[in-house]
């Protein structure tokens, strides 16, 4: 099996998976896939809902994926990781450079339980249950934490955390946040938009050594977010912080600011240009879709009528400052339990288990079976009706592509 | 249909392989653009795999005669294994 090539090996995985899994999918993807980001076995777009081929075995247990430009890596409850997708910079942490069309079980970390992943443009992160941070991928921009601008195609530990312990990771584009149990929140990477902090001179724009991000007083920090250029971190009061690249407006920001302070802030989403904020089961918007196209047959009031959505006027539209938070759409009756925002696209779940998918969708990321921009939610069809409870599905989004998955 | 972002040149990362500037796009393949555009003045990089593009800021004079990447661009890094 060891001698067989990547292409045979995944062909042998696709046979596997049809035969120990003839039916019922648990686990879907859809949208760009040129790179095997959709780990169905294929190198092609698809705009419908396609079987993600992890493991029979992973059933049940995918805890957690987390999408980067076009590689996704897939976290189990008891600590396994599964990476898929574009491995060109050696993101995917198999000690090649080779794009992988199918979820591959992650070697390394075969004695390790990993309990954090987080993917950016092209690298990957992974930590441990001891605190352990371990990165691979693309490190041009120091965002490897290395301290200079090495590529690795296999995990490696972060030497500048091996006597802390690290708790979560959010990786944006060309930038990694880390979170320590301590409550101290570092960055390296890319800081040409503040995205790693206060700025150390005009002319430094890569931190390839893990720095401090001060500007969290008095708080404890539960999540950090990143995407793009832009930062985020939420408290357990439900607090944001965001800093980085403007959501609206040019004002970059290199120190966390404090926003919405009127929000108990549950869930945060980031795309390129826009963010999702969740707080009592209602969707908040910040920011705009860059790339905004509507089916010119289709009012935006007659689809909101056909789906019984109420949206508000200022939701799609640029607003003056970071301040203006716009009210999302919402479905009447449900309540919204989770969100995931890819790069110009957005999916959130109901409390009913109802995937609706709303932005960008040229490539198909939006799963409704064609390439149309929607500016409204609409409902995504697994086709699995019935074959699942509410609380268990989960969304997650890469760059032009989603992902939903029945998790543990 | 508008640019999708402006980028600058000096946040363009120079690829031997394709031979061009490129940024990463939303679709997740990458905005390019080449040496002989700037040259010519062109200022949008398109990605060959959707209907986005770049505007591309830069100092039209740094490309003129440029034959090489101006400001020696840091070389593709060979990805290195570490156990």
């Amino acid at each position: 099996m060891t001698s067989l090539p990547e292409g045979a090996m995944a062909a042998a995985a696709v046979a596997a998976a049809a035969e120990e899994e003839p039916e019922e999918a648990w686990a879907w993807t859809w949208g760009a896939g040129t790179d095997g980001q959709l780990g169905n076995g294929g190198f092609q777009d698809h705009h419908l809902p396609q079987p993600l081929l992890l493991p029979p075995r992973c059933r049940g247990r995918v805890s957690f994926i987390a999408g980067g430009g076009a590689h996704a890596i897939a976290l189990t409850s008891d600590g396994e990781v599964f990476t898929w997708g574009r491995g060109t910079h050696g993101q995917l942490g198999h000690g090649n450079l080779e794009n992988i069309a199918h979820p591959k079980f992650v070697k390394f970390f075969e004695n390790y339980t990993v309990t954090c992943v987080s993917t950016g443009w092209n690298h990957s992160g992974f930590a441990t249950d001891s605190g352990q941070l371990f990165m691979c991928g693309d490190g041009s921009f120091g965002q490897l934490g290395t301290g200079d601008n090495q590529s690795r195609n296999l995990p490696f530990e972060v030497s500048s955390f091996t006597t802390k312990h690290v708790e979560k990771l959010a990786f944006g584009m060309r930038h990694s946040l880390v979170l320590l149990k301590d409550n101290s929140v570092y960055g390296f990477g890319s800081g040409r938009r503040g995205q790693v902090g206060k700025s150390a001179s005009k002319n430094q724009k890569i931190y390839s050594i893990p720095r401090l991000i001060d500007g969290f007083p008095n708080c404890k920090i539960v999540n950090l977010y990143a995407n793009g250029d832009h930062s985020a971190a939420l408290d357990e009061s439900g607090q944001l912080y965001i800093w980085g690249r403007a959501l609206v407006g040019e004002h970059d920001d290199d120190q966390p600011r404090a926003a919405f302070p009127s929000l108990s802030i549950s869930q945060v989403a980031l795309g390129w240009h826009h963010a999702l904020v969740l707080s009592g089961g209602e969707l908040y918007t910040i920011g705009a879709y860059r790339h905004q196209k509507c089916d010119p047959t289709v009012s935006e009031d007659t689809v909101a009528q056909q789906l019984h959505l109420t949206t508000t006027s200022s939701t799609h539209h640029e607003s003056s400052s970071v301040s203006s938070l716009a009210k999302g759409p919402s479905i009447h009756g449900e309540q919204v339990t989770r969100i995931a925002a890819g790069t110009e696209h957005s999916a959130m779940i109901t409390d009913s288990g109802a995937l609706y998918t709303w932005g960008w969708g040229e490539h198909g990321q939006l799963g409704l079976g064609d390439t149309c921009d929607q500016v409204v939610p609409q409902m995504v069809n697994l086709g699995d009706e019935g074959s699942r409870s509410p609380a268990s599905l989960g969304v997650y989004c890469g760059s032009g592509f989603t992902i939903a998955v029945n998790l543990a | 249909m508008s640019a999708y972002d402006e980028v600058e040149i000096e946040d363009m990362e120079w690829s031997e392989e394709l031979a061009a500037y490129t940024y990463p796009c939303p679709c997740g393949d990458l905005f390019q653009i080449t040496l002989a555009d700037l040259r010519l003045g062109e200022e949008i990089a398109r990605c060959p795999s959707c209907s986005l593009f770049l505007t591309v800021v830069y100092n039209e004079e740094d490309f003129a005669d440029a034959k090489e990447p101006p400001q020696k661009p840091p070389a593709a890094p060979q990805p290195v294994a570490v156990a």
